[in-house]
């Protein structure tokens, strides 16, 4: 009897997290989809394509919370309003990376393989397969489940973490300025634009 | 009198580098995010950061003038071609990789590498058809970097090789045992055809960055420091290839939190 109880509770955990890996599975299916018909819709202009994407973006990314990791050691030494423009900045940042990526990608076919649970730091991991005329490319979503619905908190392609590699690069740079987060913004509003301008064009 | 003044001397000079030491460890600041990051960027060692900067620039000029646009150009070749060449390639790379991947103790690895050069060698056409993978025989690449990095050797400080790119000690020194190990470049030294090494090297870049055309284009147009996100990219990239692991297990975890505005 016992031993069907131990059984009971263990199978209702793994179909538990089950169903919360494809529950994030098809939630993330859908968000990338409006990414990827934002990007095939030949009508709209390219501005309004990144601006359509930007706003997917910043409602499927923890874009604060990422902002904070990424601005490292510089953001407690930071004013509120440098803070703000920060994210700001860093969420527009964000985007225009992610939507240049998938630019490339918006022709291929990908297919969303894995999910699995990670119970330890409660995220869920989607893997994702892109294919080309002469192969894959795997990337990896990080995905965290708050007040009842999902947010991507990480992007890995090919086992390399944007937000770690942001954080990284952003950490170069602040070295140079004294970790200054508002000397960090200049920057980021010249390397947005410079962006920008690029993907729109 | 003379001795006693020596060791109060060197009592002194001990007392004074004593505080110097101190006062030197006061000075580096440090706050308490310090220690829950990742710590992946503390890593990296890069004290000829200015000389690898200035050949970064120098290689970037290189990729934007020569690289890119005849990797563009190979990726208008008709896609079996493009399939031919890489699986080519990929099929010469095999027997260090199974020297590798013995060296590592990974038995099992090492006979799918050998049977799938085997594999592809005959049946396959020279390699050029990639018949194994269909019998299940997966590709899985092992450098001499890795297999130092198995045996535990260190990274090394971080080194941007003129036209090779970025790299490390330790993986500098296992790309120059691959080669001066590897069987076909020796085959072709024996034969005296010597100059396929360098077209083979010169193959094996344009194969790689036609693979890669979007996403280094994303990272270059969008980083504010491209230098440090190639750093930063490349040691994410080894550190995985070093573990052998699937990605979850590989990058940590950010510690984040979400935040509503």
């Amino acid at each position: 009897m016992r031993l069907i109880k131990i059984f009971s509770i263990f199978f209702i955990f793994f179909v538990n997290q089950e169903s919360y890996a494809k529950e994030a599975k098809s939630w993330l299916k859908k968000e990338i989809d409006i990414i990827i018909s934002a990007y095939q819709n030949t009508n709209l202009p390219n501005e309004n394509k990144f601006l359509m994407i930007e706003q997917t973006i910043n409602n499927n990314f923890a874009g604060t919370g990422i902002a904070k990791f990424v601005a490292g050691k510089s953001w407690k030494s930071a004013s509120k309003d440098t803070k703000l423009e920060y994210i700001k900045l860093f969420k527009r940042h964000l985007a225009l990376n992610i939507a240049s990526m998938m630019q490339g990608y918006s022709n291929q076919n990908y297919k969303l393989t894995n999910s699995n649970y990670d119970e330890k730091n409660k995220v869920t991991l989607i893997d994702m397969e892109i294919f080309s005329d002469t192969g894959s490319i795997q990337v990896t979503w990080r995905v965290k489940k708050s007040k009842d619905r999902f947010f991507v908190i990480d992007l890995l392609v090919a086992d390399i973490s944007l937000v770690v590699t942001k954080r990284s690069e952003f950490n170069s740079m602040l070295k140079t300025v004294d970790y200054n987060l508002e000397e960090l913004n200049y920057k980021l509003l010249a390397q947005n634009e410079l962006s920008f301008k690029k993907l729109i064009n | 009198m003379h001795k006693l003044f020596q060791v109060l001397l060197a009592c002194i000079i001990i007392l004074l580098s004593f505080n110097l030491f101190a006062a030197a460890s006061d000075e580096v600041d440090t706050s308490s995010d310090d220690f829950k990051t990742t710590a992946y960027e503390d890593e990296i060692y890069d004290p000829l950061e200015g000389v690898n900067r200035a050949i970064f620039g120098f290689n970037n000029v290189a990729d934007k003038v020569i690289l890119e646009p005849v990797a563009k150009g190979y990726k208008n070749l008709p896609s079996p071609l493009q399939t031919g060449i890489s699986n080519f390639l990929n099929n010469l790379k095999l027997p260090l990789a199974a020297v590798n991947q013995l060296l590592q103790g990974q038995g099992k690895n090492a006979a799918e590498s050998t049977g799938r050069f085997f594999v592809n060698s005959t049946v396959g056409i020279f390699g050029l058809v990639d018949v194994a993978d269909n019998i299940g025989l997966e590709q899985k690449e092992e450098d001499f970097g890795q297999t130092l990095a198995t045996w535990g050797v260190g990274d090394g400080f971080y080194i941007v090789l003129p036209l090779f790119g970025p790299s490390n000690l330790r993986d500098t020194t296992g790309m120059v045992m691959t080669m001066m190990t590897d069987p076909v470049n020796a085959y072709a030294v024996n034969q005296g055809e010597a100059w396929a090494i360098p077209m083979r090297t010169a193959a094996n870049a344009i194969d790689q960055r036609s693979q890669i055309i979007d996403e280094v284009n994303a990272l270059r147009d969008n980083s504010v420091d491209y230098y440090a996100a190639v750093r930063s990219s490349y040691y994410q990239n080894r550190k995985a290839a070093i573990m052998n692991t699937d990605d979850d297990v590989l990058t940590p975890l950010p510690l984040i939190s979400i935040e509503f505005e």
